[in-house]
């Protein structure tokens, strides 16, 4: 019988594997911090681009509070590893606001992060690409697609929106999830044939 | 393996997340689920692919879609190049599009009024359907619906005359259309240096 500990890391619950590299000595649980990292990192990254709005500045942030993330549960800093998810996003939070206060900081920052901190970003290119998005987007309703374009390319509000469109800002907002459904179910037809 | 706390969320609901439409309570809640869910962590990101594949696609004059003149200011600042023409209902007009044009958009001009959706048709005069839109929003007291057009597709349609024909999407089968449009088109110029 195989013990949970022999378990792939990719099947490890996000507390196991933060207690392990709390109980470790520093640096001996690699492939936990590893994991950790994966799972995490691209969620910062994530969060930052919503906040910073720069690429260079997501990379820069996920790095950065993942350092810290590590560095703590190394330390034993970290008083209950089951909410490291918690403990990541709030530090995120903190970690963001100071990178949107300065710049220079985020120069600063990313200096030092490239000397510590070498493992590649995770990336999210591999969803869709824009040869499957145009015949998806052309088999909307004219007044999705239309939606569509405004939310994400002229980065409308569901507000300005229904105004210009004579709709309500709520249906504005309900064609929109229907659209971003029909694209999802469009775009998954078309990586699986 | 990160565990699910709660309910999944749907891809609707995620891609609000890159709005400005979110609440920040809605934010909050986004946030708090992501990081502790892999499978909404790959949704999240799959709606965050979404928008910008659709930018790039927009920026690259391959959408075929009815806009508003905010989204035509959004492109002239992005620099994509748009040739413009407008019609009256019943109005021709002599069409081309030149080696450097992206989009194409025409202002279809006609009394929408109490009209709130149109449908569209496209045909060669050989009675040949080219294209077909359901459902065009049409804002109270508006005048005019704008389409645009990749200038890619128009290069490869063939020169003859196109007819429009727009219908309220409420009119039953058979009731007259509210405006007709001919483009008489004239292929594909080219600009000659010197």
């Amino acid at each position: 019988m195989t013990g949970p500990d022999a378990a792939p890391f990719v099947d490890r619950p996000d507390g196991d594997l933060a207690r392990e590299v709390a109980s470790a000595p520093a640096g001996h649980a690699a492939a936990a911090e590893g994991e950790l990292y994966r799972r995490f990192a691209r969620r910062v990254r994530l969060f930052g681009l919503r906040y910073l709005r720069d690429g260079m500045a997501a990379d820069d942030l996920a790095q950065q509070v993942m350092l810290i993330a590590i560095e703590r549960l190394r330390a034993g800093e970290i008083r209950n590893p089951d909410e490291i998810g918690s403990f990541i996003l709030s530090t995120s939070r903190m970690v963001a606001t100071g990178l949107r206060r300065t710049e220079r900081r985020r120069q600063d920052i990313h200096m030092r992060v490239e000397v510590t901190e070498p493992t590649a970003m995770p990336r999210d290119e591999r969803f869709f690409d824009a040869d499957r998005i145009r015949p998806c987007l052309a088999s909307l309703r004219e007044r999705e697609r239309t939606i569509l374009l405004l939310t994400f390319y002229a980065e409308r509000t569901a507000t300005e929106i229904a105004v210009g469109m004579g709709m309500s800002a709520g249906a504005v907002r309900v064609a929109r999830h229907r659209a971003v459904a029909a694209m999802r179910d469009c775009l998954e037809a078309r990586r699986s044939a | 393996m990160t565990t699910r706390s709660s309910a999944c969320l749907s891809m609707g609901e995620l891609s609000d997340y890159w709005t400005s439409d979110a609440s920040p309570e809605d934010v909050e809640r986004i946030e708090t689920h992501v990081f502790t869910c892999g499978a909404c962590t790959d949704l999240l990101a799959a709606a965050d692919q979404l928008r910008r594949r659709v930018g790039d696609v927009v920026r690259a004059g391959a959408v075929q879609a009815f806009v508003t003149d905010g989204l035509l200011n959004q492109l002239a600042r992005d620099g994509v190049r748009v040739r413009s023409y407008a019609m009256n209902a019943g109005g021709s007009v002599q069409c081309a599009v030149w080696d450097d044009d992206e989009i194409l958009v025409t202002r279809l001009r006609a009394d929408f009024s109490g009209v709130t959706a149109l449908d569209a048709v496209m045909r060669l005069d050989t009675g040949e359907e080219w294209g077909r839109a359901s459902d065009i929003p049409v804002p109270e007291g508006s005048r005019e619906v704008i389409m645009a057009l990749p200038a890619e597709l128009v290069r490869r349609a063939p020169e003859v005359p196109i007819r429009l024909t727009l219908r309220s999407s409420a009119a039953s089968p058979g009731e007259s259309p509210l405006a007709e449009y001919t483009f008489d088109h004239r292929g594909a110029h080219t600009r000659r240096s010197g």
